[in-house]
């Protein structure tokens, strides 16, 4: 935040000091919070990742012993393989979020670095570097885990 | 048995490609970007690539290029599995030699049977 809120205006600042040390404020903010954000979901799908993969040696397992059973009905420990197949389309959505949330970052972040370079300089600060914005869109535009299409060249 | 070189940065995204492979008999080795893939489709044989297109050091069309440049890999099916959907990145895959544009996230069973149509 600013110290000194009667400190003059940079010289060509568009947006008044106070103005846009509080933009600045909230934009990293929010930044850290995406960070925070991005750890909860790597955390929370490493778990998951863990305890589907113990189901399905599980089921794989308890099918292989069975096998070995005259008349053993291995037909729930299919279906219940199958239901974990079809748990892999929604289990991706952390490599998307991931994604969206790096890039959601890194237009944030550079935002904040051209408030703190334009509005906020002091003699001296003009030259500081500036995380320029994602070049490119998005690459995640999907709104909802459904599976994507295939294309053959 | 049919090896795939399976590459994604993304640890979830490895295993569920892997989970999937693995469940439809295939052998997976699995890399962490482009730069990865490369050497490890350099020390041994596979009969197809499926490659993330969004990785550090050497992304997936990038890695396609240098693999069609290596005439062992000419024939290889290799297929981009990505986020993006656009036309225009599409095109650059196919430009760079992919096989097939894959958009995530992936059914299993149509990933399965798009293998099944590529695959020597």
């Amino acid at each position: 935040m600013v110290e000194n809120p009667a400190a003059p205006e940079p010289p060509g600042s568009v947006v008044p000091t106070l103005m846009a040390a509080d933009l600045q404020d909230h934009l990293m903010t929010a930044s850290n919070d995406l960070d925070r954000l991005q750890r909860l979901l790597s955390d929370a799908t490493q778990t998951l990742m863990t305890h589907f993969h113990d189901a399905s040696h599980h089921i794989h397992d308890v099918t292989r012993r069975a096998g070995t059973i005259p008349q053993f009905d291995a037909s729930p420990l299919q279906k219940a393989l199958l239901d974990l197949g079809g748990a892999v389309t929604a289990l991706q959505f952390q490599d998307m979020a991931s994604q969206l949330i790096a890039h959601t970052d890194k237009r944030l972040r550079s935002c904040a670095d051209r408030l703190a370079r334009d509005a906020l300089a002091d003699d001296g600060d003009e030259g500081a570097a500036v995380e320029p914005p994602p070049l490119r869109p998005n690459p995640v535009t999907q709104d909802e885990v459904d599976a994507g299409s295939i294309t053959l060249f | 048995m049919h090896s795939i070189l399976a590459v994604d940065d993304s640890a979830s995204m490895r295993q569920m490609v892997t989970f999937t492979l693995k469940n439809a008999g295939f052998t997976v080795v699995e890399a962490v970007d482009g730069q990865d893939a490369w050497e490890k489709a350099n020390s041994r044989d596979f009969q197809l690539v499926l490659t993330d297109q969004n990785m550090p050091r050497l992304d997936g069309i990038g890695l396609t290029k240098k693999l069609r440049d290596n005439p062992r890999f000419k024939s290889t099916p290799i297929l981009i599995l990505t986020t993006e959907s656009s036309d225009e990145m599409k095109q650059k895959g196919r430009a760079a030699g992919a096989t097939g544009w894959l958009v995530k996230p992936f059914d299993p069973t149509k990933l399965i049977e798009v293998i099944g149509k590529v695959i020597r």
